[in-house]
């Protein structure tokens, strides 16, 4: 059997249902075996939207996503989709084709150094140099992908190494991929610290979701009654409807979460890390508040905040043992207060559409049966502030790299792993422009992905940024020359059609939720209507800004 | 700025001790010195290396451990000698 075959068979064993994909010279002994394998390849237009839609069908389904590249440039292009998966703990496996082993280290025609570059972004990388390391390099780039914090793991193999003959073997490891329990003496130690608060807050992070530990944090919260925060990756740990989840906390968060954050007694960190978007000035960040911190990841805890308590492992673990009645009833009315006197206003700003009323109307129509995929910019914080999540897995955004170009790639991988579910990609007219090609992968596979392009004809955020923060000095975000997005995507054979017009929305959302296939609304909104409310650079969460209107 | 050594055992797989450098530039540790040996089979490295940072310890040494080739990160204590280095690498 040649290499490639073997190859193909070690992913196949593994459980790989697809590969996102692009091939080229190095690569192609492992696209002929793939002709005769049952993985589905799915082509994109650009190996980055490869990595990104591995990226997206991991985030949705909690398995490993898989992209594949050539040499040089083909795996250059992944880099920023590995980085992305890195930032945000996703499980993905890369594969790239590399030049013949002799030629390597030669500059020889599209060598690079790919386990190099990637270095710094991975989880872990392999360079397969022999032929009989085969079997073990793909089960424990598998393993180690999806085991403990999540995180992308590169394989790199040189095109001699695929066209070798081999005998096929099945590898298989005794190595746990669950994490171990916390220690009992800090379970102790944090039960202390919940029954001796009185202002308790939760902080809910993305790794509650990660770490399949929604059933228990459910539980967790139902049991304690505390108070619920949530980071943007955190969104849907609970119901975003449900009555203790106070929102998003942050730089664009739910005013009642920042200010409970601020005056909180104990935060009860999970399956989060401190990143600077959600607490501010670190050192303003709950100034009142011990700390409780579960986390998977040892070098999490403490990395910017000091752990009163440290709980390493299982969050499941923790939470279970945690799950008990805390005395908090008149902070819990208070934190209720703020949320109902700090709820969203939805008076436009300005006579033209406006993109949370869009949103939160859009939220109101589909069932739970959505996914919702982001850009990055204005409206990724517009879909994390108004519209509705019953589980994570329902919101796919980037949060730690902020990739504009995401949504479109991470929708593909989103609708594939489930052909039936209603996927939503929201965008805006920078960040669609990152990634467009991939309309053609959209119309290629028939994929009924449901587009929404919010189009303010410029960089919304940073312009934002440069009007609160740079007095009003606009550089290098002016988009008004945009081209045509209706024609673009009907030149690509997606259905699209403009909406200009607030009294449209409801026929918008009609034509949107109505199709049965592929379809882009482009709504074209106002251009000064920014993300409120905002914690300004070097600020703490005390110190949001909110919009003034004359 | 504090000055701290550590001693590893290191699995001697590709780019392992690249990996090592770079978590250390990564984490903003400044190295000061590096030495590193192979056992006599070439299947393991025992590094030891000296960096300078105003972070704590701990943020480098856990990012370490992490590492899939890092089997084992010691902090050594000032005044622990090159004859604690030379017995621990003739065990591996």
């Amino acid at each position: 059997m040649k290499g490639a075959e073997f190859f193909v068979k070690a992913l196949e064993n593994e459980g790989v249902e697809l590969i996102f994909g692009y091939p080229g010279g190095a690569i192609m002994p492992v696209y002929d075996a793939l002709l005769d394998s049952k993985i589905r390849h799915i082509l994109v237009r650009h190996e980055q939207a490869a990595a990104l839609a591995a990226d997206g069908y991991a985030r949705a389904t909690g398995k490993v996503g898989v992209c594949m590249a050539t040499s040089g440039p083909g795996a250059t292009n992944l880099v920023t989709g590995i980085a992305n998966a890195y930032m945000d703990s996703v499980p993905v496996v890369a594969i790239t084709g590399q030049v013949p082993t002799n030629l390597m280290g030669t500059d020889a025609f599209q060598e690079v150094d790919i386990f190099g570059i990637t270095l710094p972004v991975v989880k872990h990388s392999f360079l397969i140099d022999s032929v009989k390391d085969m079997a073990r390099v793909v089960h424990e780039a598998f393993r180690i992908a999806r085991s403990g914090r999540p995180g992308p793991v590169l394989i790199d193999v040189p095109k001699d190494i695929v066209n070798a003959n081999a005998a096929f073997e099945i590898h298989r490891s005794d190595a746990s991929e669950f994490p171990a329990p916390p220690s009992p003496e800090a379970i102790a130690r944090a039960a202390e610290l919940m029954k001796a608060s009185r202002r308790p807050v939760i902080y809910a992070g993305g790794g509650i979701g990660m770490g399949r530990a929604l059933k228990e944090f459910g539980e967790f919260v139902e049991a304690t009654r505390i108070p619920v925060i949530s980071t943007l990756k955190g969104l849907g740990a609970i119901p975003t409807q449900h009555e203790l989840f106070l929102g998003m906390m942050g730089m664009h968060g739910m005013k009642a979460s920042n200010h409970a954050v601020q005056a909180c007694d104990l935060l009860v960190c999970i399956g989060a890390r401190f990143d600077d978007r959600a607490t501010g000035k670190i050192s303003g960040f709950a100034p009142h508040a011990r700390v409780i911190h579960m986390d998977v990841d040892p070098a999490e805890v403490g990395k910017l905040r000091h752990a009163d308590v440290p709980l390493i492992g299982d969050l499941r673990k923790s939470l279970a043992a945690l799950s008990f009645s805390v005395e908090c009833g008149e902070w819990r009315h208070e934190c209720l207060a703020w949320k109902k006197s700090h709820a969203w206003n939805y008076d436009a700003p300005a006579p033209g559409i406006y993109a949370p009323w869009f949103l939160k109307r859009l939220a109101q129509r589909t069932g739970d049966n959505v996914i919702v995929c982001c850009d990055v910019g204005q409206h990724q914080m517009w879909v994390a502030q108004h519209f509705d999540f019953q589980r994570p897995q329902q919101h796919l955004s980037s949060g730690g790299l902020g990739t504009m170009g995401f949504g479109l790639p991470a929708a593909i991988g989103a609708q594939l792993a489930y052909p039936n579910a209603c996927v939503i990609n929201v965008s805006g007219d920078g960040s669609m422009m990152m990634n467009l090609q991939e309309l053609a992968t959209l119309r290629r596979y028939d994929l009924p992905v449901k587009i929404v392009l919010f189009d303010n004809r410029a960089l919304g955020m940073v312009r934002q940024w440069q009007e609160l923060f740079h007095d009003k000095r606009y550089s290098e975000v002016d988009l008004s020359d945009n081209p045509d997005f209706v024609r673009v995507a009907e030149s690509m054979g997606i259905p699209a059609f403009r909406v200009e017009n607030k009294e449209h929305i409801e026929d918008a959302i009609d034509g949107l939720l109505g199709a049965s296939g592929p379809v882009m609304a482009h709504v074209v909104i106002d251009q000064e209507a920014n993300v409120w409310p905002i914690v300004g650079p070097g600020k703490t969460n005390s110190e949001m800004l909110d919009e003034v209107r004359q | 700025m504090n000055t701290l050594t550590l001693r590893l055992q290191v699995k001697n797989d590709e780019g392992a001790l690249v990996r090592i450098l770079g978590t250390t530039r990564r984490r903003r540790f400044d190295l000061v010195s590096l030495k590193a040996d192979c056992s006599p089979d070439g299947s393991f490295l025992e590094v030891r290396m000296t960096v300078q940072a105003d972070r704590p310890e701990s943020t480098l040494v856990r990012h370490l451990e992490k590492l899939m080739d890092v089997s084992q990160v010691e902090v050594v204590k000032p005044g622990e000698g090159e004859e604690g280095v030379r017995a621990a690498a003739s065990t591996t």
